[in-house]
């Protein structure tokens, strides 16, 4: 990352701490809770996707991991809505370990299909089991979140949306030390020349499983949160529409570049919001976003920000 | 035992033949181009509704529904190929942006028929009335249609792929596509002909599948799921694999729901396509590579 990238993240971050003092309904600050939540989910996909190389297409799933575990143990134990936030990290990253161990020896399309299926049989689950999970109605009435006597619905969410943005932050810090450390590093060795890699003594295989199981850490937490937050858990995270959206904030964001899905997340939360609000459009947002996504893919496959980017660099050169 | 063991034994022949259409969609398009579809559900469910539209809405009768379905599906196969996989043909990462496009290919398609024909739910009549027996077990005559419909389909494009001039083409730009090009095969064309004709596979399943099932937009997704787990168990190479594994998960599916009914079926049957893989990564007939 280069210094003007690190003084733009800043820069954005600082703004995103000084917005509740501006914006002060709670519409408004919902839409970046929601932002927050599918940036942090986004991010962590670009690490096992974009920057492990990994065809990771069962990111959803550890997501979903998150929001059942928190939703289950606040309704059906009586948890701690904040132990039962973490307790999603745990639950993701022991389900990442476990697909892990199949992943690791996989090649090519393999990858794909095992952990797209993946996704699909954690939704089979939830379905079925609906005694735990309430089936295709899910769980509703979580409990709020509240610090003593203080809950954090109040003052327009002021709450959430500083924890929101609290575990985003940690989450991109976090995964920008993982990527510039030597881990990183090997993942990348490993994304651009595998058989250069194995003999330089880099094992594929443990690679594989550690950069699963990190990328699960941040995203079960996040989904606790997401199910907390909007107090039901449905079984609709695990669904078709919530993945395509995701991948293509990591898409336009560009992938492997952590913060360009960061903000590729605020955008197009943000514009599918605003879609939701024009009648006939309810539908049509998933088909503009999967439409946006081929876009980039065919004219700028490394990320619609880097167009920006590279165009700001030229104009700095002339 | 005995009572329930055929009737078990027939529904997991049911499902063998749907899988096994599914499947051999997705490994035609797979050993051709090196595409997956993720698509092909969305087609299956589109294959549905447009026969429904022409049956039930313009009464034009199950036999003009069923080959509209069929035809319909064909095209928006030939569509997705040309859109969203032929501008792609350069990449070097061919196969893993074609599995984005054709997910969002499958967005589009299952929004945009949930924008068209609306949430309610939607069945296609049957294509035979009346029910046939099968070694004492009474099956619907359209389900024992799909049974032994699905063999001769299979057997059809066994035929085509190794007889004909055009199906043997498809397997020449399969092995090789510059030496292909090279004796004269038209190879962008022999693309769209794998496409199309794998999408007509999936709008047909679609159209056997709806009078089964109420049609919904995501009536394709369990089958493609399950369509994945075969070609995971046969491999995505050989047709004859893809069909055989579809047929052994569709009678492993049903003494499963016989043993440990409906609900923990998927799972179990995922935990053993995750053991078969650790042991063989290839699959189960896979060669390693």
């Amino acid at each position: 990352m280069t210094r003007k990238q690190r003084l733009f993240a800043l820069a954005g971050l600082v703004v995103l701490l000084l917005i509740p003092l501006v914006v002060q309904d709670s519409y408004t600050r919902h839409v970046f809770i929601i932002a927050f939540i599918y940036a942090t989910v986004a991010v962590n996909w670009d690490l096992s996707l974009g920057i492990g190389g990994l065809f990771n297409f069962g990111h959803l799933a550890f997501f979903g991991i998150g929001v059942y575990t928190a939703a289950i143990l606040t309704t059906a134990l009586d948890f701690s809505p904040w132990i039962a936030i973490f307790a999603g990290g745990v639950t993701a990253a022991l389900s990442a370990l476990l697909i892990a161990l199949p992943v690791a020896r996989l090649k090519g399309i393999y990858v794909v299909l095992v952990t797209f299926a993946f996704g699909q049989l954690c939704m089979q689950i939830v379905l079925s089991q609906g005694d735990l999970t309430g089936g295709a109605e899910g769980l509703v009435r979580l409990p709020y979140l509240k610090i003593g006597d203080y809950s954090f619905i109040r003052d327009f969410k002021l709450g959430y949306y500083y924890l929101g943005l609290a575990l985003l932050t940690v989450s991109v810090i976090v995964l920008l030390f993982v990527a510039s450390s030597p881990f990183g590093r090997s993942l990348r060795a490993i994304r651009d020349n595998p058989e250069y890699a194995t003999a330089r003594g880099i094992s594929v295989a443990r690679q594989r499983v550690l950069v699963l199981v990190a990328s699960a850490v941040f995203t079960g937490v996040i989904g606790g949160f997401y199910a907390i937050y909007l107090r039901v858990a449905s079984p609709e995270v695990f669904g078709f529409s919530i993945g395509t959206l995701v991948l293509s904030m990591v898409l336009i964001g560009g992938a492997g570049s952590i913060l360009g899905p960061v903000f590729a997340a605020l955008a197009l939360t943000f514009a599918t919001e605003a879609m939701a609000g024009v009648r006939g459009l309810e539908e049509a947002r998933f088909i503009v976003v999967a439409v946006a996504m081929v876009l980039v893919l065919r004219i700028a496959p490394s990320g619609a920000i880097d167009i920006f980017s590279r165009l700001i660099n030229r104009s700095h050169k002339n | 035992m005995d009572g329930v063991l055929i009737p078990t034994l027939v529904s997991g022949l049911l499902l063998g033949s749907l899988y096994a259409l599914m499947a051999s969609g997705l490994s035609l398009v797979w050993s051709t181009l090196g595409v997956f579809n993720f698509a092909h559900g969305a087609l299956m469910t589109l294959g549905a509704y447009v026969a429904w539209t022409v049956t039930e809405q313009l009464g034009l009768g199950v036999a003009l529904g069923f080959v509209a379905g069929v035809g319909a599906a064909a095209i928006a196969g030939v569509l997705i190929e040309l859109l969203l996989v032929r501008p792609f043909y350069e990449s070097r990462n061919m196969m893993l942006i074609t599995v984005m496009t054709t997910l969002a290919a499958s967005t589009i398609i299952e929004r945009g028929i949930s924008m068209i024909w609306g949430p309610r739910l939607k069945q296609l009549p049957r294509v035979i009335d009346g029910q046939v027996s099968i070694f004492g077990a009474p099956v619907s005559s359209h389900e024992a249609l799909i049974i032994v419909l699905a063999p001769a389909v299979l057997a059809g494009l066994w035929w085509y792929t190794g007889r004909t001039r055009s199906g043997r083409s498809l397997r020449a730009v399969g092995q090789n596509q510059d030496a292909a090009a090279l004796i004269g095969i038209d190879v962008p064309r022999t693309f769209s002909l794998a496409f199309g004709l794998s999408a007509a596979l999936a709008g047909l399943t679609g159209v056997l599948l709806g009078s089964i099932r109420f049609i919904t937009p995501g009536l394709g997704a369990d089958p493609l799921v399950n369509a994945m787990i075969v070609v995971i168990f046969g491999g995505l190479g050989s047709l004859g694999a893809t069909a055989g594994a579809a047929y052994v998960i569709g009678l492993i599916e049903a003494l499963l729901i016989l043993w440990l009914g409906l609900y923990w079926t998927p799972s179990v049957l995922f935990v053993g396509l995750i053991l078969v893989l650790i042991f063989r990564p290839n699959g189960l007939f896979g060669k390693a590579s």
